[in-house]
């Protein structure tokens, strides 16, 4: 019974997975909720560790044992397939070899924590090598044939041309410069403030405007008494009602009426513009940094931020200074997010 | 008796007055410093003469950073050009030999400061220690240790003449501007090695005829006196570089205005100091693990290898209790650097050299890693710590885990086909793993981790023998608990609230990590008084995975200083010193991650292979150990000296 229970919760996640992997199931079937979706993959990972750990004890209590070897081999093909055919979008390359890497280090650090599981765990690797059975002398012959005609099948392959794209290492975020002109004035990006986040008094005021931005919980909420487009809105509000008004006319078109860089014109692009609602772009940003990008556009990219894939026009050819910093105003409370500061 | 008394009162005063006679430069050169600075930078026209042709020519201006105004005092930074006269050089890249003359000079200068920082801990330990055999083991220690430092001392002070003459050759105007601004302290500078120099010989030349009694408190106190200086020569070098990161004390031409404290006090200069002692002390525990682990591997029999594997273990704790700490330090160098110039933290950790910090991540993630390894391994060797290890699996996905989080990158390496299938350049899930507030509940999860596994090494071959054993487990269960929910849900919370605030989120986070430190530790130190031996610990039955570890460890940490010795150096791209002169050599530009990755191998091989050397250079005479000293000792773990 026991060993029942066993193979039966061990085997729902794979069979689950599997069926994932061969694209029988699709990958957004288990849905990851937006917004939860980073603790949700590890709260699966997790999880998944438990019920193998379970299934492992029950299944040995019922005395079928997995040899440790195989426990370890298949628990990292476990890994790498969850993040190649679980996680949605799909991740790059490079960041599953890293996590694969480092789930093969895990591995080998649980296999060998101790004298006698390491044991267990190089015996079949002995065995194979040692021939002492047929049936590994045959095995060892098979390695010895496979492994060059491997290697010779790899090397062939690496010098094929290859007419993929090259990886790209594209700086998202490139350093600002020290200060940036617009329009005939400068602007030190350290100091420069928003002129319109301003409190009911009209001085400058990062509380007062926070207190007034988007509420980020299931769904963005407008704060109570804080309705930009409400006659009466008056100071921040109504310069946010008119950033508003410039994104419609100006920026939605690619970064989309949500921010999230889904816009009309979006997927004609590669990448598509910046997704202002990821806690990766704005949030961590200073406004003057939106501003130099902003008036900029990709064409004001320094060099580092090779390879300049932005289409994004330098607005300071189409806007005005105050226009600029309401449309920023606008991002910002649209998106629940705060500017950096320093304070 | 009373001849022995005067003879010790003697070497008292004799001793006392040698140390005086050492410090003397340094006392002497107070006073010039304190009035400002001594002599005048180069090129400016002495303070005198200036007086003599009229106080109308006493020109002011105002100090870049801490916008005071003050007297002119020095000549602008030279503007360089792209030629022989500024930087001669030979059929090489000049920049690359600095680079190796640098961080060559740097690994041993690290390893000679931290090393007789262990000393004067483990001699403390040996002498407060009331097991003789224990203490005397210790004393050893000590001597072993301080006798590697002498001979890397040597090889410190060639490398720093080899640095010097390379600043000369291929910089001269850079090194030239330097020290005219540096010139009230540079004689400081050289009269403290000096000093060093002196208490290091006495200290080391008088180990045996100062062993007893008050001599021995006094032979102590020397290594006081000695980490003291070597701690302000560092200082005084940090400043250098704390000077070209974030200048201060000079005007907007370069020009000195009189105030070498503003220039030594840099807005970097104190994060600076705290992350290298920090990092040195971590650095110099790594290598003598490293050899220790060496001598073990390399061991003839049982006592060696029992001898080793305690040394190992000594050395692998002192290096461990300065490692936690030191991402904490470098995460206030990181806050300094970004409220200092915003575009230096981005290029740094958003921009530019962004891939090096997922490296240094991925090594920080490394030595974390291997130090859980090792102590899992250690467990190996003590009878009754079986029943520790089908825990183990469970560390390992708990550290896995956050090493996974701080380890994502912000900046993806991508095929463009990866990126349109991503869907922008902003992953859900990535995303949130590649920023800090994420991070941050990474590392403190990983540090937290090992100190759990720390605690239970105390525990390995123990069971508490206190009335209130039980209410101690639950209550330290608890705690643990509760501080692990505290960090991972502060790492979330990080997300729905301002970056300043959020940048202040790690503040308890860390007070969360340190209590398990400190608190958790003390208490089961507590716990521990008097339990139960369910076996005892068998020195040198440790597994030789365990001995790689350490040497991983050691490699780790070599790679990792050469690695951000890289980066900060890099930051300030085509600068000399930032915003104020600058570097228009031809190599004025930023390598890739993959030659930087390569020279930083170099580097590391070089000092690994050169060290190998002085520690063979340092069996060459040794006397053979009292054999008393190298007697496992049965069934006691030795306590970490410190930080536990």
């Amino acid at each position: 019974m026991k060993t029942l229970i066993g193979g039966l919760l061990g085997g729902a996640i794979i069979l689950v997975l599997a069926l994932l992997s061969v694209g029988i199931l699709p990958a957004t079937s288990l849905k990851l909720v937006e917004g939860y979706m980073p603790m949700q993959m590890l709260f699966e990972l997790g999880i998944s560790v438990l019920v193998f750990a379970l299934m492992s004890r029950l299944l040995s209590m019922g005395g079928i044992s997995l040899p440790r070897f195989w426990q370890g081999i298949l628990f990292w093909a476990f890994i790498l397939l969850y993040l190649k055919f679980r996680v949605y979008p799909p991740i790059p390359f490079s960041v599953r070899a890293m996590y694969g890497t480092v789930a093969l280090i895990a591995v080998f650090m649980w296999m060998s924590s101790n004298e006698e599981d390491w044991k267990k765990f190089k015996q079949p690797i002995l065995n194979v090598l040692d021939a002492g059975t047929p049936f590994h002398k045959a095995l060892r012959t098979t390695y010895l044939i496979a492994l060059p005609i491997i290697l010779w099948g790899y090397s062939y392959n690496s010098f094929l041309p290859n007419l993929d794209e090259p990886v790209e290492l594209r700086t998202v975020h490139p350093a600002p410069p020290a200060s940036t002109k617009v329009h005939g004035k400068t602007f030190v990006l350290q100091t420069s403030q928003n002129p319109y986040r301003v409190n009911p008094e009209g001085k400058y005021d990062q509380e007062y405007t926070n207190s007034k931005i988007v509420e980020q919980a299931m769904g963005r909420l407008l704060k109570p008494e804080a309705n930009p487009w409400d006659e009466k809105a008056e100071g921040y509000l109504k310069y946010v009602r008119e950033g508003g008004e410039i994104f419609f006319q100006n920026c939605h078109f690619c970064h989309g009426d949500n921010l999230n860089g889904r816009g009309l014109h979006a997927f004609a692009f590669n990448p598509i513009p910046a997704n202002f609602t990821d806690p990766g772009t704005i949030a961590q940003l200073q406004e003057t940094f939106i501003f130099w990008r902003v008036a900029k556009g990709g064409i004001g990219l320094p060099n580092e931020a090779f390879p300049w894939a932005s289409v994004m026009p330098p607005w300071e050819q189409h806007l005005t200074t105050d226009e600029i910093w309401k449309v920023i105003l606008f991002e910002y409370w649209h998106t629940g997010y705060y500017p950096r500061t320093w304070d | 008796m009373g001849s022995v008394t005067r003879k010790k009162t003697l070497s008292v005063i004799a001793l006392s007055a040698m140390i005086g006679l050492l410090l003397l430069p340094i006392i002497v050169a107070i006073p010039a410093l304190a009035s400002g600075g001594g002599e005048p930078a180069a090129g400016a026209p002495p303070a005198e003469a200036a007086q003599k042709e009229g106080a109308a020519k006493i020109e002011k201006a105002r100090d870049v950073y801490y916008k005071t105004e003050g007297i002119v005092s020095g000549a602008p930074a030279p503007k360089t050009a792209d030629n022989a006269q500024f930087y001669p050089r030979y059929n090489f890249e000049s920049r690359v030999l600095l680079w190796f003359a640098n961080q060559q000079h740097l690994y041993y200068g690290s390893f000679v400061l931290a090393v007789p920082i262990f000393c004067m801990v483990i001699e403390f330990i040996g002498v407060v220690t009331k097991d003789k055999a224990m203490a005397k083991k210790y004393d050893q220690l000590a001597y072993d240790f301080i006798k590697i430092s002498l001979t890397a001392y040597s090889l410190t002070a060639i490398l720093g003449g080899i640095l010097i003459f390379t600043f000369l050759t291929l910089y001269p105007a850079f090194f030239g501007y330097l020290s005219s601004i540096f010139r009230p302290v540079m004689h400081i500078y050289a009269l403290m090695f000096v000093a060093e120099s002196g208490t290091l010989y006495i200290y080391y030349y008088a180990w045996d005829k100062m062993k007893e009694g008050l001599m021995k408190w006094l032979h102590l106190s020397m290594s006081v006196v000695l980490n003291v200086i070597g701690t302000l020569l560092m200082f005084l070098a940090n400043s250098w570089i704390g000077f070209m990161m974030s200048p201060a004390g000079v005007d907007e031409q370069g020009r000195y205005l009189g105030n070498i404290w503003h220039v030594i006090h840099t807005a970097l200069w104190n994060p600076l100091n705290v992350h290298r002692i920090l990092g040195n002390m971590a650095f110099g525990g790594g290598v003598v693990a490293a050899y220790a682990a060496y001598r073990f591997l390399s061991a003839k029999n049982d006592e060696e290898r029992a001898h080793y594997d305690w040394m190992g273990y000594i050395a692998m704790a002192l290096g461990v209790a300065f490692l936690i700490p030191l991402p904490f330090a470098g995460y206030w160098l990181m806050r300094e650097v970004y409220a200092y110039r915003q575009q230096m933290g981005i290029t740094l950790m958003g921009g530019l050299l962004a891939w090096l910090f997922i490296i240094q991540a991925t090594m920080i993630g490394i030595l974390f890693l291997s130090s859980n390894y090792y102590l899992w391994q250690a467990l190996g060797r003590m009878r009754g710590a079986e029943r520790f290890q089908k825990w183990i699996k469970y560390f390992v996905f708990i550290l896995v885990v956050g090493f996974l989080i701080f380890i994502t990158p912000h900046t993806i390496v991508m095929t463009p086909a990866e990126l349109k299938a991503m869907g922008g350049q902003q992953h859900p899930v990535l995303g949130n793993y590649g920023v800090m507030s994420a991070k941050n509940g990474g590392i403190n999860v990983i540090i937290t981790t090992t100190v759990l596994t720390f605690i239970w090494y105390m525990r390995g071959n123990k069971v508490p023998a206190v009335s209130w054993s039980k209410f101690g487990n639950i209550f330290m269960g608890v705690f643990f608990f509760f501080a692990y929910v505290n960090i991972i849900w502060l790492a979330i919370y990080g997300y729905y609230i301002p970056a300043n605030v959020r940048v202040g989120l790690s503040v308890p986070q860390v007070a969360t990590t340190l209590s398990c430190l400190f608190f958790m530790t003390a208490l089961n130190t507590v716990m521990m008084k008097g339990a139960k031996q369910l076996g005892p610990i068998e020195w040198g039955k440790i597994s030789v995975r365990s001995q790689y570890a350490l040497i991983m460890l050691a490699t780790a940490f070599t790679w990792m200083m050469g690695l951000m010795g890289y980066i900060r150096s890099s930051v300030r791209l085509f600068w000399h010193v930032n915003e104020i002169m600058r570097d228009n050599s031809p190599w004025a530009y930023t390598h890739t991650v993959g030659f930087g990755a390569n020279m930083i191998s170099f580097n590391v091989l070089f000092f690994w292979i050169s060290i190998m050397f002085v520690f063979w250079l340092g069996t060459l005479g040794a006397k053979k150990a009292p054999v008393e000293a190298k007697v496992p000792v049965p069934g006691r773990a030795p306590e970490p000296a410190v930080g536990h």
